[in-house]
């Protein structure tokens, strides 16, 4: 009895170590791996109080100092009222990112919030073809998206401006007039959106479309026996039980938006006259056409804080517990 | 639903003949998602037709709607262009996807199994300062690592773009939580056997995810074939590129040459087509179970 406990602790200890070893092999590499982690991101913080520029040779450590001066929260301040070009390209293009992030969420919800509900109401037999080909966009390179769209914005050749001139207006040169406008926003701007709703809206239905079939048939069947009209049982129950769906959505799609990059860069590169600069764009060009780190680092500083206070907020409000 | 009707009890109004909207509002909601379904799909249309056309035609005004001279030209133009060999591109981009889903699929699963099965000194910390870094956005972390990468002679090498890449928060969180699943008794019954903790894991937990793996997989695969900021910024000469960035590049240099564009395009489509195709109801799925774009 005594010799069989014996030998069970000591297979229990040799199980011990073996795990043991096992977690150590495990976890040690991935300590360095967050080391590593946690240099990029000093290094990343510290860069945005240097001039720097990689082809300056600098001091000793990290190629700071030197000709690589420590500024201080100076780019901070020619962000707020500097002159220079580079201050007001940033001011531009903060300005251009939130029209852009503003205006793509309440037209994203519009469109894909009803389409959602009208798929859950048809036949099974359609709603799994309607959504595959809504979901489509989504899956496709958004460098490809943006080609597509340029050759239907072409001036002279493009789709968009036959149907134009089909109903007799004239014809709009969609990506490089930097005068016209609607609402207060570029054609240039509305012209990239309406290319980036496209791709992106599917994405939204499928969200919807999931929350939409979690809904307990007892409530609707509920609604439609008590004689709720179609629009009274989706304001009344349809729209606060996917609450915290939409929530999800609104923070998701703000969040993508605010670092849009791929298809501006691809359809106008910012043009015309700057009217579709976004903040990824200028930091991109900042830091790797202008060889400019230090200020780009700056920028991308601003716009994690915006990205950061979106993901708090939603952190804050999708809290609430929901449950039916 | 008839489990739902209260049985027994006879409808207090005439029974609706059928749930939910009527003929007209069933004739709207058609309506519009067909409608809807027309504007998604007609720029697919626009480019498969555009690919087909010869570039003369492409430049007509008014456009024509089908090519009137069916062409397979730009096919062959872009698959024989010296200065183009596609094939070469969609090995680069095979490359990185390849090496890119397998990596991403090892250090995931290992790192959710741990810290969904075993208890160590210092795991909270561990995890909460692993959840802190990637809640961090990339665009930050963009620059130290693009200058890292270059002092590490890694600019312009394919590997540059896989060693970044190699772990992934969301495939950690989706394999813990799938990890979580799985019985205790199963690797115990296993240990008891005498099966080493790598065999276990190597041998029982990872078929064991054959379907987290799987969906998280093909969600990697698409995101690192279409992906474009960071593989421009690391692949800056030519023929390292990946399709992306010289679907860009082609497109730049062959300006006016609108149909031979829209047939890369439509090439570099067809591999995530055909996936998509394939794996639709994992790739819906795994869309939905969290915020991954």
């Amino acid at each position: 009895m005594n010799v069989l406990r014996k030998k069970g602790s000591k297979a229990r200890g040799g199980l011990a170590l073996a795990k043991g070893r096992f977690v150590l092999g495990v976890t040690l590499p991935l300590l360095v791996y967050e080391s590593i982690g946690v240099f990029v991101l000093a290094w990343a913080f510290i860069l945005m109080f240097f001039d720097y520029s990689p082809g300056r040779v600098g001091g000793p450590i990290l190629g700071l100092g030197g000709s690589n001066p420590f500024v201080g929260i100076d780019h901070f301040i020619e962000m707020v009222k500097g002159t220079s070009v580079e201050a007001s390209l940033f001011r531009i293009s903060l300005k251009n990112t939130l029209i852009f992030a503003f205006a793509i969420l309440p037209l994203n919800l519009a469109i894909t919030l009803p389409l959602a509900y009208l798929l859950e109401q048809i036949g099974d037999r359609f709603k799994a073809m309607y959504r595959t080909i809504y979901f489509l966009p989504v899956l496709t390179s958004s460098v490809g998206v943006a080609l597509i769209w340029m050759s239907m914005y072409d001036p002279q050749a493009g789709w968009i401006n036959a149907i134009v001139r089909f109903f007799g207006g004239t014809p709009v040169t969609w990506l490089s007039d930097p005068r016209a406008g609607f609402l207060g926003i570029s054609v240039a701007m509305w012209a990239v959106m309406l290319a980036y709703l496209w791709q992106d809206y599917g994405y939204n239905m499928v969200i919807f479309i999931a929350a939409l079939q979690a809904i307990p048939q007892e409530l609707k069947d509920a609604a439609m026996i008590d004689g709720a009209s179609s629009w009274k049982a989706f304001t009344k129950i349809t729209l606060p039980l996917i609450r915290p769906t939409m929530l999800f959505v609104c923070v998701m799609t703000m969040l993508s938006s605010f670092q849009v990059f791929d298809i501006i860069q691809v359809m106008t590169n910012g043009d015309p006259g700057n009217r579709t600069q976004v903040l990824m764009l200028d930091i991109y060009k900042n830091a790797f056409r202008y060889q400019n780190l230090g200020w780009a680092a700056a920028e991308s500083f601003i716009l994690f804080l915006i990205v950061m206070g979106v993901t708090i907020f939603q952190m804050r409000v999708l809290r609430t517990d929901w449950e039916y | 639903m008839a489990e739902n009707t209260l049985k027994g009890f006879p409808p207090a109004r005439a029974p609706q003949p059928s749930r939910g909207p009527g003929a007209l509002g069933r004739f709207l909601a058609y309506f519009l998602l067909t409608l809807g379904l027309s504007f998604t799909l007609l720029p697919f249309v626009m480019m498969i037709l555009s690919s087909f056309k010869t570039n003369t035609e492409l430049l007509r005004v008014p456009p024509t709607f089908l090519p009137e001279q069916f062409t397979l030209e730009n096919y062959r133009t872009i698959f024989n262009d010296p200065k183009l060999p596609l094939l070469h591109f969609y090995s680069n981009s095979a490359f990185v996807a390849v090496f890119n889903v397998v990596s991403t699929l090892f250090t995931s699963s290992l790192i959710g199994y741990l810290f969904a099965k075993f208890e160590f000194p210092g795991k909270r910390l561990l995890f909460g300062w692993f959840l802190t870094l990637m809640m961090i956005p990339s665009q930050i972390t963009m620059i130290p690592s693009f200058l890292i990468l270059s002092k590490l002679g890694l600019i312009n090498s394919l590997w540059g773009l896989i060693i970044f890449s190699a772990v992934d928060a969301f495939g950690i969180f989706m394999m813990r939580q799938f990890c979580e699943t799985l019985p205790n008794e199963l690797m115990d019954a296993a240990r008891i056997d005498g099966a080493s903790e790598w065999q276990i894991f190597l041998q029982i937990v990872l078929p064991q995810l054959r379907p987290a793996l799987a969906t998280f997989g093909i969600l990697h695969f698409m995101g690192s074939w279409n992906a474009y900021l960071w593989p421009m910024i690391v692949l800056q000469k030519i023929e390292v590129r990946t399709l992306p960035i010289i679907l860009t590049w082609y497109n730049s240099t062959h300006t006016g040459q609108g149909a031979l564009v829209m047939a890369a395009t439509v090439m570099i489509m067809v591999p995530i087509l055909i996936v998509f195709i394939n794996f639709q109801r994992w790739i819906v799925q795994g869309f939905t179970m969290s915020g991954f774009k």
